[in-house]
């Protein structure tokens, strides 16, 4: 049977994952007593969120032209966040279905996801979706791809996943334009491994995709890079409901399990080959994923971040257990003086963070307090050395840094010509340099800054949703380490620093920025029997500073009818909020302020 | 049944106690306990003020005559348990007087022929001041009642509204005539403060009238924003904001002084009274004596037990003789010392040295109390002398904060 794999891509909301849902039902693969939105996003959390965060592979048979197809494809999320899902799941296609919404038109994850797929020398179908709205403008849509990604406006397939219309279109061009899989190019088997999850009761199912011979139960494999071998147990595809199969064959796509018991033992983009006949050189993998932005969990203790074990335990279990699903974020242990003993986590990005934070606390069970996000810098210290910091409190002595070196990411922006003044203070203030003006539509362009990343992982985004009114869209990419006039603040709380209230910043926005964490930090503590002073410092010297004036009443008196209970327990519940609180001289300092400066209005 | 040994031994995670069974609470109790005072919920309002979180139901008039008839047969039911002389009787609800004074004068009746009552018992009635018509006045006199607290809340129409209760400011005056002509002297009246939206000077003009009226007693209540009310969601929401807690100081602050020329004592963090006009009942809580609760809802305090019978007024109707009651709490030693910190500093004399000193001297944290009070002695928050331990009145002022140090 001719096999076709393809991707799904598209900018974030796009219709990818309803899309999925037409192509399952077109192919009778789901019936329409089962289908329901978005079948493929089985994680609460997506379902929740409405959006796409693992990539998922599923087969289905479409019949054209007198034969019988196999389709594998590859649902992917859409957010820039998880472009690395999206180019994982490229690596194992021939061919991409780029899904552009009617009335929004090509948008930033547009552009970066159809150029993802060029470099993979990927074949690509651009569709223009959601023409059902009233607001669709579907031909003016299929010009700006042509304008912008250079591919002809009438290959363009117009469709709509909600009514269907188009679907059997689609379907039969996904047949006819994507190549089927190359020929083998060795005797050998080899195939590349594109995904992989943990399920509780047979271990890690790796996600795989056969370029060079074939795979079936019972073979003797090997990963490549380890060298570790193993029995396959089982071969399957999703059709979406796992089915078993004898063998996969050349080209094909599906999952394996071979009693694997932890994730690392699988890495994404290993190729897997057979004990017996060994390949040579593996495929070629891709690149580890890399973090951009890295904060702290701790557990949310009820004994004020002492760190009792039991709690600190629970969430490395909860983390480990995360980890097998999802090898893209990184974790250490870290302790704070603060809040006791925890775990300084890599991401992918913020909306990557808020994710694992969220599947933590309600897969893990487990309550979390996160401290504001950063970004990686290089230091340059004096002994000639340049080490990478994670965490503003690790910052070696002043008198020993030479440079610090901060990421800078390029930034495409696609957004109303008249948002374009605005967008470009915004960028000023974030000390963005403007790099290029593209023309997509009429009205609408895509301009590209160079910018610190730290300036654009809080609250840029809110940011330029609002200037341009929800209808500005962006892609990031980190492009370099640069040097900068950067230094650490260090915020005192009655005279004594908290590391964990730190910050690194450019020093001409060291003190607006300082006032404003100040005025926040003020919020969030408590008034306390004696005034609290609030300070932020360089080096040694006062660069803002805020006071919390003393209580003045906590009283409350209530009889209650003699219900003597009630009002202990309200007491009680202060006493335990207190304790919740990491006491810093003599002042409790809630959980929560340490997230307090993680926005930024200013 | 043995369960008296048991309770020795119970901390209240352990007390076994299902939380809805009949008179269950009578097999926790020596079979008679002397008991000191008596409080009796009616659970009715003509409307349900957006602040309350009491338990009262609003629009439930049809069950007034069912409701009494239960109340009756729960107060025989308890006569057996009860071993006096009841110095003090409470009617508190909710609304008591929003009974017909035929009803009300049922209750009074029943309480005073089953119940061992003292020939000098406090009758105390809590009334709203709209329902307070010249029948419900001499129902309470010809049933033995001798004090009556109005629920006044405030003179300013607007602020009347902003808690959502429903009387004219002219009716207060009214009614305590009334109660008076029916021969009640000992009146007093419900004053809350840190209304929002409320000025000083509208507060320090409640406080002028409420002095103005002759009222022998008063309770003055800073606004509580309660969990679950629709006050505190609509707080949350933005649609209401609660005054500055400095402007809340100075008002508590103002009542101070202003009650205290009065010749009006301050004898509990909220209560004045002029000296022998304080309410006994009330200070029944404060110094941890024992009273017996009736109606749904009501809490009781019995041999170091504290209970409540269930809130529920369909469940109570339902049966007859002792109530349900949700599950007994009996707190371990520590737990009782910290409630007795808690409840003794709240009356202004605070705690006489030598039970300060029995209660300092068990208790396995009795070091770090200790320390606690030194601490809050030299900040100025506590007094400790040869008469008792007391809040000075700066530590008046946060006596929250501090009694959690004693908890
Ligand atoms: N009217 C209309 N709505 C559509 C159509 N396709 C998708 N939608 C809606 O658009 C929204 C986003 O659809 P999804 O399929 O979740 O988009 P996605 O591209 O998978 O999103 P991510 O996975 O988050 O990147 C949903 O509310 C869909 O119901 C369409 O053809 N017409
Ligand atoms: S009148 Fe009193 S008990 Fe009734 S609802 Fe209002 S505040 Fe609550
Ligand atoms: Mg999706």
């Amino acid at each position: 049977m001719p096999v076709r794999n393809f991707s799904i891509i598209a900018h974030i909301d796009h219709g990818k994952s309803t899309l999925a849902d037409r192509l399952l039902q077109a192919t009778r693969a789901v019936s329409d007593r089962e289908a329901r939105d978005q079948l493929l996003d089985s994680m609460d959390l997506e379902r929740e969120r409405g959006i796409t965060i693992k990539a998922s592979a599923v087969t289905v048979n479409h019949h054209y032209d007198g034969e019988d197809y196999q389709l594998n494809f590859i649902d992917t999320p859409g957010h820039v966040d998880f472009a690395y899902e999206v180019s994982r799941a490229l690596t194992a296609c021939e061919g991409a279905v780029l899904v552009v919404d009617a009335a929004q038109g090509v948008e930033a994850q547009t552009v970066a996801n159809a150029y993802l797929a060029v470099e993979n020398n990927l074949e690509l179908i651009p569709v223009v979706n959601k023409i059902d709205l009233p607001a669709a403008d579907p031909d003016r849509v299929a010009m700006e791809i042509e304008q912008v990604l250079g591919l002809p406006a009438e290959d363009c397939i117009y469709c709509s996943a909600k009514t269907g219309q188009g679907i059997q279109e689609l379907l039969d061009a996904i047949c006819k334009r994507f190549e089927s899989p190359r020929p083998s190019q060795i005797e050998q088997s080899r195939s590349l491994v594109f995904d992989s999850h943990y399920d509780d009761y047979r271990g890690v199912i790796v996600y795989v995709r056969n370029f060079d011979g074939g795979l079936k139960t019972g073979d003797r494999i090997r990963m490549m890079s380890t060298g570790r071998t193993w029995t396959i147990t089982e071969l399957g595809r999703y059709t979406p409901r796992p089915e078993k199969v004898k063998s996969l064959g050349h080209g094909e796509v599906g999952y394996l399990v071979a009693a694997i018991k932890t994730i690392d033992d699988v890495r994404v983009g290993d190729t897997i080959t057979l004990e017996l006949d060994p390949a040579e050189e593996p495929l070629p993998g891709y690149e580890e994923p890399q973090q951009m932005v890295f904060c702290d969990f701790y557990p949310a203790t009820a004994d004020g971040g002492s760190g009792k074990k039991g709690e600190f335990e629970a969430l490395r279990e909860a983390i480990e257990k995360l980890r097998l699903n999802d090898s893209s974020f990184t974790y250490e242990v870290q302790h704070s003086e603060a809040l006791g003993f925890g775990f300084r986590c890599g991401f992918l990005g913020l909306l990557h963070m808020e994710i694992v934070q969220e599947r933590l606390e309600r897969e893990g069970g487990v309550e979390i307090v996160q401290t504001a996000p950063t970004v990686t810098y290089r230091v340059k210290t004096t002994s000639e050395e340049t080490i990478e910091i994670h965490n503003p409190a690790d910052l070696p002595d002043p008198s020993q840094i030479i440079d610090i070196l901060e990421p800078i990411v390029k930034i495409e922006v696609i957004c109303p010509e008249e948002s374009i003044g605005e967008l470009m203070r915004l960028c000023d203030g974030r000390r963005g340099e403007f790099r290029g003006q593209v023309y997509i539509s009429d009205n609408r362009q895509m301009l590209t800054w160079e910018i610190p990343l730290a300036e654009i992982i809080y609250d840029f985004y809110d940011k330029l949703k609002s200037i341009t009114r929800g209808y500005g869209t962006m892609d990031y990419e980190l492009i370099d380490f640069r040097a900068d006039r950067l230094s650490k603040v260090s915020i005192l709380v009655n005279g004594e620093a908290v590391e964990a209230l730190s910050l690194i910043c450019h020093k001409n926005l060291a003190e607006q920025r300082s006032r404003s964490i100040l005025k926040k930090l003020r919020k969030q503590i408590d008034r306390h029997q004696f005034e609290i002073a609030l300070q932020a410092a360089i080096g040694g010297k006062i660069i803002a500073r805020e006071s919390i004036k003393a209580v003045r009443k906590n009283v409350t008196a209530k009889c209650y009818g003699g219900d003597v209970s009630r009002k202990r327990k309200l007491l009680e519940k202060q006493k335990a909020g207190k304790k919740r609180m990491k006491t810093v001289g003599s002042v409790n300092i809630p959980q929560e302020a340490f997230l307090s400066i993680l926005e930024q209005n200013e | 049944m043995g369960s008296r040994i048991q309770l020795a031994q119970c901390t209240p995670d352990q007390a076994k106690v299902p939380d809805v069974e009949p008179g269950g609470i009578s097999s926790f109790l020596a079979p008679t306990t002397p008991v000191e005072g008596l409080y009796v919920h009616v659970p009715f309002c003509r409307h349900r003020c957006h602040y309350c979180d009491f338990f009262t139901i609003a629009g439930r008039e049809d069950a007034f005559d069912a409701y009494v008839d239960r109340l009756k047969s729960e107060i025989r039911a308890s006569a057996s348990c009860i071993q006096g002389p009841l110095q003090t009787v409470f009617i508190g609800g909710g609304t008591p007087t929003i009974l017909p004074p035929k009803l009300l004068a049922e209750v009074l009746q029943e309480i005073r022929s089953a119940l061992p009552v003292a020939s000098d018992c406090e009758w105390s009635v809590e009334a709203n001041p709209e329902t307070v018509t010249p029948e419900i006045a001499a129902a309470l006199a010809d049933g033995g009642v001798t004090r009556v607290s109005l629920g006044a809340q405030s003179f300013q129409p607007e602020r009347l509204k902003a808690l959502e209760r429903r009387h004219d400011p002219a009716t207060v005056e009214r009614s305590l005539q009334r109660l008076r002509s029916a021969g009640i002297d000992e009146l007093s009246l419900d004053l809350i403060f840190a209304i929002p939206g409320q000025t000083l000077a509208q507060w320090e003009s409640d406080l002028d009238i409420a002095v103005g009226l002759g009222i022998r007693h008063l309770s003055a209540y800073s606004l509580i924003y309660e969990q679950g009310t629709p006050l505190t969601r609509r707080r949350d929401r933005g649609e209401v904001a609660p005054i500055p807690e400095d402007l809340e100081a100075a008002m508590f602050e103002h009542a101070i002084r202003r009650l205290d020329a009065e010749g009006m004592r301050h004898y509990e963090v909220s209560n004045w009274a002029i000296p022998g006009s304080e309410c006994r009942h009330n200070l029944l809580y404060w110094r941890n004596q024992d009273w017996w609760p009736i109606g749904p809802g009501a809490s009781g305090h019995v041999q170091g037990i504290r209970w409540k019978n269930v809130p529920r007024l369909g469940l109570y109707l339902e049966g007859q003789g002792l109530p349900p009651v949700t599950r007994p709490e009996q707190l371990d030693e520590d737990g009782r010392i910290g409630e007795a910190f808690m409840m003794g500093l709240r009356l202004l004399q605070g705690i006489p040295v030598q039970r300060l000193e029995s209660l300092l001297a068990c208790g396995d944290r009795s070091g770090a109390r200790r320390r606690a009070i030194e601490g809050h002695v030299a900040d100025g928050h506590l007094i400790m002398d040869a008469v008792s331990l007391r809040f000075t009145p700066r530590g008046l002022m946060v006596a929250d904060s501090i009694m959690v140090d004693l908890l």
